[in-house]
C-alpha cells in the first residue's frame, strides 16, 4: 500500500518535474522580500545625500536682493557678515538642566545650577546673552548629532551617498561653506570632528574619543589648546569639544560626584574664557565682534544613555554670548523666552530653538552662504544677538527695531528660497522623494509667500517714503515665512525621523506568515514521505528535534537583549559547543563516530578562541581595525618569528586544501566540465598564493611590476570564478547519464564549493585558509555525525529523513564562521579593505558585490551550497531521485526556516526596541544584516535548486 | 573522554525498570541522609567562608569554592564509597569490607582530578576564559563540579565503562543509588549551563564574573537533583514495597 503511496507521488512529481520540490521556496523568497521592503519602508528611514553646493554667487536667482545699486555690487555674499568671529564649545550631552536655573523645573537636584555663570552673565546683559532650550532631533548620537548641526538637516540612520565607508560628510555643510568663503577654522577635542571633517581644519587638536572611562584626556587637550587660542588671531572660527560629561554619564550616570565635578570644572573653564573676551573686546582688539557659543549636541537620560527620542536625550541647551553688545533686544513679537528669578534672586529668560536652524543661523551670522541641504530657518532671537544685525547701509528714519526687522525679512527671504531651492532638487533626484501632495502643499505656502514679497514687500521698501505701511508688511511677511518654514520642516521631519508603524506591522504579519507558510511546507514534505518517519527511530528523532529547537528557541529569545546581540558570537558558540556535547553524548551510547565528534567539539573551542579575537578587536573600535583586515596579522603583529609564520602557514594550509581537492576529486568521476571547474579552482589557489607572496616581498617586486601582483592577480582570480560559473551552467545541459543521482549530487555540490571557494579565500585574506579548513572540518564532522543513529540493525533499506538536528549545528557552525572570520554585526564591522582587493579605485558595483561574498562567504554562500554534502552523505545506498530530491528540498526549508526564525525574532526586538537607546547603534546594524543575510539565504537557496534539482522526469527509471 | 557532560533536559526517567537484582540499594532513610549531609556541608562551607573569613561567593569566588570543595570531599567520598557495588561479597570478611572500602575512597579520590580536568575542558569549549588572572578560579570551580559529577560515580561504579555509559550518556539510573548519583550531576551541569546565561547582560553587576554565576547556577542544579533523587529514591521504595506485598 505505502508502495501505491509512493508510486503515486512520484507520478505527481513527474507532472509537476522538479518545480515539484521547489516551488515553495520560490514562494517563500517572493514572502520575505515583500515582507522586509515593507518592513524597512516603515523602519529604517532613508535620506539621500545631494552632491550639490551653495556657491556665493547663488544667491542672484533668488528674488530677495533688491535691485539698488549698492547691493549690486555686495552679491558675492548671501547675508552681511553680524559678527566677525565664532566660538563654538561643544559640551557633549549636555541636560537642559545643567544649565538652565533649577527654579525651571518642579525640584531642584543637586546637579542642577552647577554652570553658574552662563545665568549670571544672562541675568547681567540679556540683550547679548541669551540661553536656549535646544530641540535635538533623534538619533541623538554625537556623530548624527554633528552632522546634523553642521549640514542643518535631519541625518538619518541610512543616508545614502557617497561615503563608502569613511564617516567624512560629503553632503555641504556649515564647515564646507566656511571654508569656501575663506575662513580659517580650528578644532580641539573629540576627533570625531577630524574623522567627519578631514580637510576642513586650518588647526586641529583630536582626542581619541572612543574610551569612556576616561573622563579627562579629551577636555585637558581642550583646556591646553584653548587658552592659548583665544589670544591668537589666526581663526574666524574656534570649535572646542569637551567629552567629560558624556564619558561620565555613560560610567558614572547624572546623579554622581564626578558629573558634578565635571560641571564645576566646566564652570570655571567657561568663567575664564568668558573673562578673556571680556578682556580682549575693545574696539580694534581680537574680539571687539565675537560671538561666544556653548552648547550640547544632544542631552542625556539619568543613566548617562542616548540615541533615541526621549525628552531627556533630545533637550539640550545652547547658550550665546556677543561680545559687541547689540543696540537693543530681539523685537517682542519673536521673543519666545520665559522669565524665572533663580536661587540668587536674579531673572533669568530661556528661550527655544531648534537644533535644526543652528546650521543656517551661524551661517547668516557669519555672512555666508547657507548650506545646501539645510532645512532650517534663522532663528530670530539667536539672529538678534549678533551686533551686525542691527546695521542697515542705507540711511532711513527707521527705529532701531524697524531696522532690524527689515534685515531679518531679507534673511528669511533668502532662507525660504534656499529651502525651496533644496525641497525641488531633492525630489527631482532622489528615488525615494516626498509624495506630489506634500510638494505642492509646500509649493503653494512658497508661492503665497513670494507673491506677498514680489508685490507688496519689495515695493514698499524700494519706496521710502511710506514708512508707515512698511513694517507691518514686513511682519506679515516674516509670518508667511515662518509658516513656510515650519511647513517643510514637519515634512522633513515626518519622513526621516518618524517610524511608520502601519508598514512595520504590515511586514511583521507577511513575515510571520512565511513562516507558518515553511512549516506547513516541511510538514507537508513529511506526511507525503509518511513511510519514512513511521519506520524511522522515532524517540531519537523526537528528542534531538526538540534539543534544535530549543536551541533554536534559545538563540533567537538572545536577540532581545542588546547585550547578547553584542556578545552574538559568543553566544552562537555556545549553543554550537553545547550541540557539540550533546551530539557527543549521542555517539557514546551508539560506540562509534567517537573521533567525529571530539573533533567537532575541539573544533568549536578553536573557532571560539578566534571569535574572542574578533571580539577584542570591536571593542577596541573603528580607527585601527581598517588596517588590519584579518586577525591572523593581529596577533602576529609582536615577533618576528610570529611574522614570519603569518606569512608561511596561511601559504601551507591553501597548499594542502589544494592538494586535498585534488585527491578529494581524482577518484570520483567527473564529468569534463566539473573536471576543469577543479583545475581551475587549483589554479586559482596558486595564484593567491603568488599574490600574498608579491604583497610583502621585496624581491620578486624586482621581476614583475607591483601592480600584477596587487591588482591583475586578484581580478583573474574573480574571471575564474565566473568563468567557473558559467562552465557550471553550461554543464548542466549535458546530463551525466553514466553516473548514479547521488554521485551526480556530490560531484556537483564539490564542483560549486571548489569554485566559490578560491574568491572566498582570496577575499578573506590570509585567514581564509584557515577558516576554509575548520569549515571543511566541520562540516565533514556533522555530515558524519549526522548519520549516528543508522544502526545496522534496522537495516540497509531504511530511509530515514534527516531531523532539524544536523542542520541546526550546520547553521550555528555558519554563523560561528561569520564570526571567526573577523566580523560582526556592525558597520564598522564591515572589511572595507577587503573591497579594494584588485581594485584601485572606488567603484560601487562590483565592490559592493565582493564586500558580500566578503561577509557572507563563509556564512551563508558556502554553507548553502555545500547543504547537499548532508543528504548525499546520508544515504548508502542509491535510493533514487525522488527520495533525494524530497530529502534535499526538506532540508532547504528547514535551513530557511531557521534562518528566517532568526531574522523574524530580530525584526521583532527591533520593533519592540526602536525607542531604545542603543537602537541605531545595535538593534538596527544588526536587523540590517540578518535581513540581508536573509536574502541573501533564500536567493542562493532558490539558486542551488535550480542547479541541483534535474528535471524529475526519469524519477521512475530509477525507482 | 568527555562522556560525562550531558546537557539534554531528559531528566524524567522511568522508575518501572528498575531491576531488583544486580545495584546496590539504599533505603529512602539513607537516601535522606546523603542528601541532608551534602547540603548542611554546602552550608556549613558557606557558613566558615562567611563568618571565619568574611567572604563570599562575590566578593572571593576563588576561596569560597576552595571552601566548598574542601568541606564537601571528604563528606562525598566517605559517604557515597559506603554504597560502592557488590557490597555483598564481603559479608562474610570483615576485612574484605574495609579494603573494598578503601578502595572506593581510593577511586573517589582518584576521579577528583580526572574529573576535574573534563569538567574543564567543557567548560573552556563552552567559553570559559582561559587567561591567567582566571586560573585559580576555573580550577576551584572545576574541582567543586568534579565533587558534584563524577566522584559519587566512581565511588560508587568504579571504573564500569557500562554503567557510566548507562547514566551519563543514556540517563537511565537503575535502582536507588544511580538515582543519587545520576539526578544531582545532570543537575549540576545543566544548572551551570543555565547559569552562564545572565554572563554576557550589561547589568554590570559583580556576581556575573566567571565563575560566580555558573557556580550560582551548578550549586542550586544539584540542590534541586539531590531533592528529586530523594522523592524518587522514596517513589522507589514505596513501588517495591507495593510489589512485595
Amino acid at each position: 500500500m505505502k508502495e501505491r503511496e509512493i508510486e503515486g507521488a512520484a507520478r505527481r512529481r513527474k507532472i509537476t518535474g522538479k518545480w515539484g520540490y521547489t516551488w515553495h521556496l520560490w514562494v517563500t523568497l517572493l514572502l520575505h522580500i515583500a515582507a522586509i521592503v515593507l518592513f524597512t519602508r516603515g523602519f529604517l528611514l532613508t535620506r539621500t545625500e545631494l552632491p550639490y553646493y551653495s556657491n556665493s554667487s547663488d544667491v542672484s536667482e533668488s528674488q530677495c536682493l533688491y535691485s539698488s545699486s549698492h547691493n549690486n555690487t555686495t552679491t558675492s555674499s548671501w547675508t552681511k557678515p553680524a559678527v566677525n568671529r565664532l566660538i563654538i564649545i561643544v559640551l557633549d550631552a549636555l541636560r537642559f538642566d545643567f544649565v538652565a536655573p533649577s527654579t525651571f523645573f518642579p525640584e531642584s537636584k543637586h546637579w542642577m545650577d552647577k554652570l553658574k555663570v552662563l545665568k549670571e552673565v544672562v541675568s547681567k546683559s540679556p540683550t547679548s546673552a541669551k540661553i536656549f532650550k535646544a530641540i535635538a532631533d533623534p538619533p541623538t548620537t554625537s556623530l548624527q548629532r554633528l552632522k546634523g548641526l553642521t549640514t542643518g538637516g535631519l541625518p538619518t540612520f541610512v543616508d545614502v551617498g557617497n561615503s563608502f565607508g569613511a564617516p567624512a560628510i560629503v553632503e555641504d555643510n556649515f564647515l564646507n561653506q566656511l571654508v569656501q568663503s575663506g575662513k580659517k577654522v580650528v578644532m580641539m577635542g573629540d576627533d570625531t570632528w577630524t574623522q567627519l571633517f578631514p580637510h576642513h581644519f586650518e588647526r586641529s587638536y583630536p582626542y581619541p574619543s572612543f574610551n569612556v572611562k576616561d573622563l579627562d584626556t579629551v577636555d585637558n587637550g581642550c583646556i591646553e589648546h584653548l587658552f592659548p587660542s583665544l589670544y591668537e588671531d589666526d581663526w574666524d572660527v574656534l570649535i572646542s569639544h569637551f567629552l567629560g560629561v558624556d564619558h561620565a554619564g555613560h560610567i558614572f550616570g547624572v546623579d554622581s560626584t564626578q558629573m558634578t565635578e565635571k560641571l564645576e570644572q566646566y564652570n570655571s573653564i567657561l568663567e575664564k574664557v568668558i573673562e578673556v573676551l571680556e578682556k580682549e573686546s575693545g574696539p580694534g582688539r581680537l574680539h571687539e565682534n565675537t560671538l561666544l557659543v556653548v552648547m550640547g549636541d544632544h542631552g542625556q537620560t539619568l543613566n548617562g544613555d542616548h540615541g533615541g527620542g526621549g525628552a531627556e536625550e533630545v533637550e539640550t541647551a545652547i547658550f550665546a554670548m556677543s561680545v559687541k553688545k547689540p543696540p537693543s533686544s530681539v523685537p517682542v513679537e519673536y521673543d519666545t523666552s520665559s522669565c524665572q528669578l533663580d536661587l540668587d534672586g536674579k531673572n533669568v529668560c530661556v528661550s527655544s530653538m531648534q537644533q535644526l536652524d543652528f546650521a543656517v543661523t551661524m551661517s547668516a551670522l557669519l555672512g555666508i552662504p547657507f548650506p545646501y541641504g539645510s532645512i532650517g530657518q534663522v532663528n530670530p532671537e539667536l539672529y538678534a544677538l549678533g551686533a551686525g544685525s542691527w546695521n542697515l547701509d542705507v540711511s532711513q528714519q527707521l527705529s532701531e527695531s524697524d531696522i532690524w526687522i527689515q534685515n531679518y525679512a531679507n534673511i528669511l527671504c533668502i532662507n525660504s528660497w534656499q529651502v525651496k531651492r533644496y525641497i525641488d532638487a531633492y525630489s527631482a533626484s532622489s528615488a525615494v522623494g516626498f509624495s506630489s501632495d506634500d510638494l505642492s502643499r509646500v509649493a503653494s505656502v512658497y508661492a503665497q509667500a513670494e507673491n506677498h514679497w514680489l508685490h507688496s514687500t519689495k515695493k514698499l521698501r524700494l519706496d521710502k517714503r511710506d514708512i508707515d505701511a512698511l513694517v507691518p508688511a514686513l511682519k506679515k511677511q516674516i509670518e508667511s515665512y515662518f509658516n513656510f518654514l515650519r511647513t517643510v520642516a514637519e515634512l522633513a521631519r515626518s519622513k526621516w525621523t518618524e517610524f511608520d508603524l502601519r508598514m512595520m506591522g504590515a511586514g511583521i504579519a507577511i513575515m510571520s506568515i512565511s513562516l507558518i507558510f515553511q512549516v506547513l511546507a516541511i510538514l507537508r514534505a513529511n506526511s507525503q514521505d509518511g513511510a519514512t518517519l513511521a519506520s524511522s527511530g522515532y524517540a531519537w528523532f523526537f528528542s534531538a528535534s526538540a534539543f534544535a529547537f530549543f536551541l533554536l528557541g534559545m538563540r533567537a529569545v538572545s536577540f532581545l537583549s542588546n547585550s547578547f546581540i553584542l556578545e552574538e558570537g559568543k553566544v552562537a558558540n555556545f549553543l554550537l559547543s553545547t550541540s557539540g556535547i550533546v551530539a557527543l553524548r549521542k555517539s557514546v551510547v551508539k560506540g562509534k563516530l567517537l573521533k567525529e565528534s571530539v573533533g567537532f567539539l575541539l573544533l568549536s573551542t578553536f573557532c571560539r578562541f578566534g571569535i574572542e579575537i574578533g571580539l577584542s578587536k570591536q571593542a577596541s573600535t573603528s580607527a585601527f581595525m581598517k588596517e588590519y583586515t584579518s586577525w591572523i596579522l593581529n596577533i602576529a603583529s609582536g615577533l618576528a618569528v610570529w611574522n614570519h609564520a603569518a606569512e608561511v602557514v596561511p601559504i601551507l594550509v591553501l597548499i594542502i586544501l589544494a592538494f586535498w581537492l585534488y585527491k578529494a576529486t581524482s577518484d570520483i568521476f567527473f564529468g569534463w566540465p566539473r573536471k576543469i571547474v577543479v583545475v581551475c579552482t587549483i589554479l586559482s589557489y596558486m595564484l593567491i598564493i603568488v599574490h600574498w607572496i608579491t604583497e610583502n616581498n621585496r624581491y620578486i617586486l624586482a621581476f614583475m611590476p607591483e601592480s600584477i601582483g596587487r591588482i591583475y592577480i586578484p581580478r583573474i582570480v574573480y574571471a575564474i570564478l565566473l568563468g567557473q560559473l558559467l562552465l557550471l551552467v553550461f554543464a548542466q545541459l549535458f546530463r551525466g547519464n553514466s553516473s548514479d543521482c547521488k554521485t551526480n549530487l556530490v560531484v556537483k555540490t564539490t564542483a560549486m564549493l571548489s569554485a566559490w571557494s578560491s574568491t572566498v579565500i582570496l577575499l578573506s585574506g590570509k585567514q581564509g585558509p584557515m577558516v576554509a579548513f575548520a569549515s571543511i572540518v566541520g562540516g565533514y564532522c556533522i555530515m558524519r555525525l549526522c548519520d549516528i543513529e543508522d544502526d545496522a540493525k534496522n537495516g540497509p533499506q531504511r530511509r530515514l529523513s534527516i531531523g532539524p538536528f544536523p542542520v541546526m549545528q550546520w547553521n550555528l557552525f555558519a554563523t560561528c564562521l561569520f564570526f571567526c572570520s573577523g566580523h560582526w554585526c556592525a558597520f564598522d564591522g564591515l572589511h572595507y579593505g577587503a573591497a579594494f582587493i584588485g581594485f584601485e579605485e572606488f567603484m560601487l558595483v562590483p565592490q559592493a558585490i565582493i564586500l558580500t561574498l566578503d561577509t557572507y562567504g563563509f556564512s551563508i554562500i558556502l554553507p548553502v551550497f555545500g547543504l547537499p554534502f548532508l543528504v548525499a552523505m546520508k544515504y548508502k545506498a542509491d535510493l533514487g531521485k525522488h527520495v533525494l530530491f524530497t530529502q534535499l528540498s526538506q532540508m532547504y526549508t528547514t535551513y530557511g526556516l531557521i534562518t528566517a526564525i532568526m531574522t523574524t525574532f530580530t525584526i521583532y526586538c527591533v520593533t519592540m526596541h526602536r525607542r531604545h537607546l542603543m537602537v541605531w547603534g545595535l538593534f538596527a546594524p544588526k536587523f540590517v544584516f540578518d535581513v540581508f543575510g536573509l536574502l541573501l539565504t533564500d536567493v542562493l537557496i532558490c539558486l542551488a535548486s535550480l542547479y541541483y534539482f534535474d528535471q524529475g522526469k526519469d524519477a521512475h527509471n530509477h525507482n | 573522554m568527555d562522556r560525562r557532560k550531558k546537557r539534554e533536559k531528559t531528566t524524567v526517567t522511568k522508575p518501572s525498570t528498575v531491576d531488583a537484582s544486580s545495584p546496590p540499594k539504599i533505603s529512602p532513610s539513607e537516601a535522606f541522609i546523603v542528601t541532608l549531609s551534602s547540603v548542611l556541608g554546602l552550608g556549613l562551607a558557606f557558613y566558615v567562608a562567611n563568618s571565619g573569613f568574611s567572604i563570599d561567593l562575590v566578593t572571593d569566588p576563588s576561596r569560597t569554592i576552595f571552601f566548598i570543595w574542601l568541606v564537601e570531599l571528604p563528606i562525598v567520598i566517605l559517604l557515597y564509597s559506603r554504597y560502592r557495588q557488590n557490597p555483598r561479597q564481603c559479608m562474610c570478611l570483615v576485612f574484605v569490607c574495609h579494603v573494598q572500602y578503601l578502595r572506593a575512597v581510593g577511586r573517589g579520590l582518584l576521579a577528583v582530578p580526572i574529573g576535574a580536568l573534563l569538567n574543564c575542558l567543557g567548560a573552556i569549549a563552552l567559553g570559559a576564559p582561559v587567561t591567567f588572572q582566571f586560573l585559580p578560579k576555573t580550577v576551584n570551580w572545576s574541582l567543586m563540579m568534579s565533587l558534584f559529577t563524577t566522584v559519587p560515580a566512581s565511588c560508587v561504579l568504579g571504573s564500569s565503562w557500562a554503567h557510566w555509559k548507562r547514566i551519563f550518556a543514556q540517563t537511565q539510573p537503575n535502582g536507588s543509588v544511580e538515582y543519587l548519583i545520576c539526578l544531582p550531576a545532570h543537575g549540576a551541569v545543566i544548572g551551570g549551563w543555565f547559569g552562564a546565561w545572565p554572563m554576557p547582560l550589561d547589568w554590570e553587576r559583580p556576581w556575573q564574573e566567571w565563575p560566580i554565576c555558573v557556580s550560582y547556577g551548578a550549586i542550586g542544579g544539584y540542590l534541586v537533583g539531590l531533592v528529586a533523587s530523594c522523592v524518587f529514591v522514596l517513589a522507589c521504595a514505596r513501588s517495591q514495597h507495593v510489589k512485595q506485598t
